[in-house]
Order: structure tokens, then sequence, then C-alpha cells
């Protein structure tokens, strides 16, 4: 029986490295402070391995083969992609992958019903692993990861009910079929409100995202599936907004639990709300089931 | 009207933008001399039309995905952190009809 001693979520908006020089002081620190307590509870949790569920921006898959998740099953995890890299304006970075874990990943997914697709290579990460991976140095710490690219935008693609069950049998498989003593963390990366490539690109809508956030905070899942539909997604954002659905994988996964937000910024710029959680995920998290 | 409402996940602009993305090569022939990398993908006429007018307006009402539109964007106007922000302005003044 591992243990998921960590569960987090966080934007991952290239705006936040490319222009965040730019960015009124205020704004900066909300970042900043999020980073900063996602990085003190994660080195507190220490996990050996950090499962990252972030949604592919049409880097990997044409959109006539376009899987809902995608395992990154590399031994190391290279990027940005180079196309990304100017638009991101971040540093490279190798990551430490697991193969061994994102081999089990897949099995056990798969035995538990869900279809998940997974690749050897090294993935073209854009924003949705890069973004994390430079805020939080996740490539120079000593925790392996493991991304999950998933699809919140070429329709029809898993709704809240769906992620809500992978992130269930996510549990079930942190549980059941990894070894004891393997500390496991959870990242979900995407939104908050933004709608990329639509005319209201410089839309952020500020009374959802505050609403988002209290809900993750809340630990009240009922209303999160009730009320975090597709459609109330798309109507804060077309197309991008909907990425929250790999923050609900990891609230499948931790169950109802409160959690921690460190503010929240607007900034037109950014093309993108801004906000993060932490959820307070104990050592008996995985038996909670 | 949303902005998958007309989705049609079978042009191939989509594929376009995907091997641009994908082939430095192909980006530098796509920047010399687009017409010649147009000839290689079965663009309905008017998509290419769209394309070539840089008219995303009419390319979402084909069907286009608005993720590849801002993609498809930053390959024209420019894709560095500056480049990017003249990108997404050509593109809400094309689909607002203010270009």
């Amino acid at each position: 029986m591992a243990e998921l001693v960590y569960a987090a979520g966080i934007p991952h908006a290239p705006t936040l490295v490319g222009l965040f020089s730019r960015a009124p002081s205020e704004v900066q620190k909300v970042v900043r402070d999020s980073c900063d307590a996602l990085v003190h509870d994660l080195e507190a949790a220490r996990p050996d391995v950090l499962i990252v569920f972030a949604n592919d921006h049409l880097t990997n898959s044409r959109i006539s083969a376009y899987p809902d998740f995608l395992i990154g099953m590399a031994a190391e995890h290279s990027g940005p992609h180079e196309w990304f890299k100017p638009w991101i304006g971040c540093r490279d970075y190798t990551a430490k992958g697991d193969t061994t874990v994102a081999e089990a990943l897949f099995r056990g997914m798969t035995r538990r019903g869900i279809r998940m697709n997974a690749e050897r290579r090294n993935l073209n990460f854009d924003d949705n692993i890069s973004v994390p991976t430079v805020l939080m140095d996740l490539d120079k710490r000593d925790v392996r990861i493991v991304p999950v690219l998933q699809n919140t935008t070429v329709p029809p693609y898993p709704d809240q009910r769906r992620c809500y069950a992978v992130g269930q049998a996510l549990a079930d498989f942190i549980r059941d079929d990894l070894p004891a003593g393997l500390r496991v963390g959870l990242l979900g990366s995407g939104g908050l409100s933004h709608e990329p490539g639509g005319s209201r690109y410089y839309f952020i809508d500020e009374a959802f995202d505050r609403w988002f956030l209290d809900l993750c905070c809340s630990g009240d899942h009922r209303r999160l599936l009730d009320e975090l539909t597709i459609e109330r997604m798309e109507a804060a954002g077309s197309g991008g907004t909907s990425e929250l659905l790999a923050w609900v994988v990891v609230m499948g996964a931790i169950g109802e639990r409160p959690g921690r937000s460190f503010g929240y910024a607007l900034h037109k710029e950014f093309r993108c709300g801004i906000g993060a959680v932490s959820w307070a995920v104990n050592d008996h998290a995985a038996e909670r089931r | 009207m949303g902005l998958f409402d007309n989705f049609d996940p079978t042009l191939a602009a989509h594929d376009l933008v995907q091997d641009l993305k994908w082939d430095p090569e192909l980006r530098r022939r796509f920047q010399q001399d687009e017409g010649s990398v147009l000839d290689r993908y079965a663009l309905r006429p008017a998509e290419r039309e769209a394309i070539e007018q840089r008219d995303f307006r009419k390319l979402y009402d084909l069907g286009f995905h608005p993720y590849l539109g801002g993609q498809l964007a930053r390959l024209i106007y420019g894709n560095d952190v500056d480049g990017a922000i003249r990108a997404v302005n050509k593109l809400v003044a094309s689909l607002t009809g203010k270009s």
C-alpha cells in the first residue's frame, strides 16, 4: 500500500513565466505566495513520485486520434517542446521520470476500466508541464514525475463526473497496486478561467474563479460534481476553463477534504485567472476508502 | 453560439497546424512560400481561402478548433512572448469583425 501524501492544483498559463516581470506587484505576490505554499507543502510531504494531470494543448496527437489520457512513460521528461519555448519564455528542464510507476499506472487503470493511452517517448510538453515544473523547480527536486496529459478541449471529452471517477480509480491504484512505503503526490495543472483562441481571449471570469477556489477548499464534492459542469466552464471561458478537469481528477483521488488557497489574481494580460489550492492530505489518505 | 458548435474534426487545416508545430523545416517553408505548403493538404476551397485571408471567423465557422486557431495565429504573427500578444490581438480582431 503506497501513501498518498500530497495533492495540489496549479494554473499553468505561459504568461506566468513570460509576462511575470511586467505584472503589477500585487499580482506577482499572489503567484509567488501560491508557488511558495505549494512548494512548502511538497517539501513537507516528501513524495517519491508526483503524478501530474495536465491537459494537452493539442501538442502530441492529431485531432483525428486524440486520447483522453496520455501517460508519459519516459525515464526522463525534457521540455519545453521547441515551438512552445519562445512563447512560454521559460528555461529548459529535464525532470526525472518513473517508468515503473508509469507502466503500473497504465496497467492499473486499464484493469479498472479506465481507458488511457501511454507512450515511451519524451512527450511534447507545452505550458501544461513546463510552467509548474519551472515555477516549482520540480526538475531540481528529489522527486520523479509521471505526466498524464488529459483531453479537456477536443469534443467530446470526459466530463466532471468521469474525471472524478478516474480520480477514484487512481486512489485505488495507489492503494492497491503501488508498493508499500512509496510516497505519491498528485498535481492537477490547468485553469483557471480563460478562453484561448476565442473572441474573449482577454476575458477572465473572476466570479467563477473565486467560486471554484472556494468550492475546492470546501471539500464539498457533491456540489462540485453537480455544479462544475462543462456548460458552466464553457461560459467562464470556452476551450480553456475546462482544464480544471485535471483538478477534478485529483479531487476524485483524495475525496472530500478541505484545501487552502493563497489568494486570487486577475491580470488581463495573463489571459487567465490565477489561483492555486493545496489539499490537506495526510498519510492515511489512501486508506480512507 | 459556442466556440465548438460547428467543430469539424475532419478539417485538413487541423493537420496543417499540427505539422507546422512539429516540423521546423515545414515552418520555414510556410514562412517563405505559404502556398506550396497549403498545396500539400486536402484543404477545402473555403478552408484555404480563410487561411490565405487570415479570416479566423470564417475558419471557425467551418469548424476549425479554436485552440489551433490561437496556435495558427502565432505561427503567422509571432510566437515569442510579444509576438503572442500581437497574434492574440489579430485573432480577436478577426473573430469580432474589427480587423
